[in-house]
């Protein structure tokens, strides 16, 4: 059996790559700006001088061992598990998009909570999406609550797990709070937290609060370098993934500091800075190579894998953006990429659309149709159907076909392969057109997956108890 | 012996350039010479960054190269700044400029204080992470006719607003015009906080402050 694949370096370019960045670990360190964090890791026998935590080399090996490699995720009502490492794939929404395209729209506008409950509900009804994200950012709720409150819709209307992350100091134990309505995080985990590094090597105050809430509860870290290239981190590729790859290790490191054995997702969100506009180009081919290089390097220490692929620059839905979105995942599911972020996406992750999501939903299923298991059986290769079906001139009525044109071949319903004729008649729909009467189908037909009664009272009991110092309250 | 024109020539091509040392030391050279700083200023430094603005608006010149140039025009325009302050030279208005508490992005800020200097503001520039009783201050004691907030993140760009709420707290908010910028920051948000103006980028930021002040 083959898969396709792709790979760039040799064991002994990741060792390099790898030696470097626990120099820069062991000389220059990691800037944390929170005196908590820093005395844990004074604890641990780090040295910090001017707030520069300094990593000794052996610690960050040992604590880079006891990272778990493959993390186990549930579903809401507990029924489905994710295994999250090895060759494992599982897509899910970019997360907190401050802007959202309308159906048929031109300008994006402010999401609201309402939009939420509309979006997840979509993504609960397309299977190539695995899990559910905080994918917008609801403006109509008061700026402290906007983090946590954009579980409620998601787990009033799904049970795919949830890709989240924290905006304030103390957003994880809230959203804890909140996901332990349906089982124990420390045991059930239903979600993963996304934590980004500052770059160049520096944790803010809030990125360490979270590390430390999350660690402690053992709940999956999603840890996200953000190098932009040539303007936080080198302009070279190789010298931006040296970079990555260190603040990846200080965060895995101070997570297993923390407690051992934290469950920590290897991820990242490179981006280019445009010399020309000072815009961080997400979807450019330099970030989708450092990421490609940076999740080599994960997998070669065995530890699970995130990133953000499938979305684009574009602002609108257009070539740029499906070819930027089709590249991304194509590449995503060629390297195993365990968990990715994007589809739904435009304008360097700013602005999430019904209509592209439904496309990208097929994008994802096209790509994994390329990165297939090609099986080398008698069945597969099929030279016996050959000898039998060369007299007679084609195969299409073959048994073989019979038995494995559903399986072998895709039958995309987005994408368009009609001829010109059948084309006009069902009214010459561009793809975005086509995308659209799906999201109207899934918003008409597919019924929300609700929550025992009992669990969505509590559920909302405990968002509303968190909303009242605000003076707001979800009905 | 090199003259005054050719001395400012040369000027000219170093901040254009980017080499600060270079600048610096010819405006050196040129003070020495007995050459007015107002005629340095206006005759080389402001020049050759309206020349660096348009090779960034065509494209041609990149924001690295643009900050090499500023750097090196900030750096010059030092050398001349004490004497250019005792001839009272006039100057279009005193801006103050901060990024907001909990935002340590200073790229852009440093930029629009360059291109006001440039522009011929008095900027006092306060830093990064600056606290709104920072920029309360700035108002209160230095009399400064406008400030600049700038925030990168959508986490710190809220702090524009508490900026604003402050100075109307103090009864200050009459007193100065507020500008506000950052990637994340648009018009619609500008117009929400109650600021008068926002710039998308540090040339901009020229119009929109000569725009509010009056001196265009």
């Amino acid at each position: 059996m083959v898969v396709p694949r792709l790979s760039v370096l040799s064991r002994e370019e990741v060792e390099t790559i790898h030696e470097y960045a626990l120099n820069i670990l062991e000389e220059k360190g990691f800037l944390i700006k929170h005196r908590g964090l820093i005395e844990r890791l004074l604890e641990a026998g780090l040295c910090v001088e001017g707030g520069r935590a300094r990593f000794p080399r052996d610690l960050v090996i040992k604590c880079l061992e006891k990272a778990p490699k493959t993390i186990t995720i549930y579903s809401r009502d507990g029924e489905q598990v994710f295994r999250v490492g090895g060759d494992n794939t599982f897509f899910n929404p970019g997360s907190a998009a401050t802007k959202i395209l309308d159906l048929g729209g031109t300008e994006p506008r402010d999401p609201v909570l309402r939009d939420l409950w509309d979006f997840a509900l979509v993504v609960d009804a397309l299977d190539e999406l695995c899990f559910q994200s905080t994918a917008l950012v609801p403006m109509d709720a008061p700026i402290e609550t906007r983090d946590f409150i954009r579980l409620y819709p998601i787990l009033m209307v799904s049970s795919k797990p949830i890709v989240t992350g924290a905006f304030e100091k103390d957003g994880v134990p809230r959203m804890l709070e909140i996901l332990s309505v349906f089982s124990d995080q420390s045991v059930k985990p239903i979600a993963v937290f996304d934590l980004c590094p500052s770059p160049p090597l520096s944790l803010s105050e809030i990125a360490s609060q979270n590390i430390i809430d999350l660690a402690e509860n053992m709940v999956p870290i999603e840890i996200i370098p953000m190098p932009q290239i040539g303007a936080t981190a080198p302009v070279t590729i190789l010298g931006s993934l040296i970079q990555h790859h260190a603040e990846a290790l200080a965060c895995i490191t101070i997570a297993q500091i923390i407690r051992s054995g934290a469950p920590v997702i290897y991820g990242g969100s490179p981006t280019v800075f445009d010399m020309r506009y000072g815009t961080t180009a997400i979807a450019s081919p330099e970030s989708l190579l450092l990421t490609t290089l940076y999740i080599e390097v994960a997998k070669y220490f065995n530890l699970p894998t995130h990133a953000y692929m499938g979305l684009s620059d574009s602002k609108e839905i257009d070539y740029q953006a499906g070819l930027e979105t089709g590249w991304g995942v194509l590449i995503a599911l060629l390297k195993s990429v365990n968990i990715v972020s994007g589809p739904g996406m435009i304008e360097f992750e700013n602005t999430q659309s019904l209509e592209k999501l439904v496309i990208d939903a097929e994008a994802i299923s096209e790509a994994r149709s390329f990165v297939r298991e090609l099986l080398f059986d008698q069945e597969h290769l099929a030279y016996s159907v050959i000898l039998e079906a060369i007299d007679k001139g084609n195969y299409l009525t073959h048994k073989h076909t019979i038995k494995y044109m559903r399986k072998e071949l895709t039958h995309p319903k987005i994408i368009d392969r009609m001829d010109r004729g059948r084309w006009i008649k069902k009214g010459k729909l561009d793809i975005r057109r086509r995308a659209r009467e799906k999201v109207k189908k899934i918003l008409e037909q597919h019924k929300p997956n609700l929550p025992p009664p009992d669990l969505a009272r509590d559920l909302k009991q405990v968002i509303n108890n968190l909303c009242k110092q605000y003076g707001y309250s979800i009905s | 012996m090199v003259g005054v024109e050719e001395l400012l020539e040369i000027l000219r091509k170093a901040v254009i350039d980017g080499d600060c040392e270079r600048a610096c030391s010819v405006t050196r050279e040129l003070v020495e010479k007995g050459v007015e700083p107002d005629v340095i200023v206006r005759e080389a430094l402001e020049p050759a960054m309206r020349v660096v603005g348009e090779l960034f608006e065509s494209e041609e010149y990149f924001i690295p190269e643009v900050l090499l140039s500023a750097e090196a025009f900030k750096k010059s325009f030092e050398v001349v700044r004490e004497r250019l302050l005792k001839k009272s030279f006039r100057r279009l208005g005193r801006i103050a400029i901060g990024t907001v508490r909990g935002d340590i992005h200073e790229l852009g800020k440093n930029l629009v204080a360059t291109m006001l200097t440039v522009a011929g503001f008095e900027v006092i520039d306060l830093g990064v992470d600056v606290a709104p009783e920072d920029f309360v201050k700035a108002v209160r004691d230095y009399g400064v006719d406008a400030i600049g907030l700038s925030a990168l993140m959508t986490s710190t760009m809220v702090e524009q607003r508490v900026v604003i709420e402050e100075l109307e707290r103090r009864g200050l908010r009459d007193c100065v015009k507020v500008v506000v910028g950052g990637a994340v920051v648009n018009e619609e948000w500008a117009r929400s906080i109650g600021a008068d103006g926002y710039a998308r980028d540090a040339f901009e930021a020229v119009h929109v402050f000569k725009k509010l002040l009056g001196v265009e």
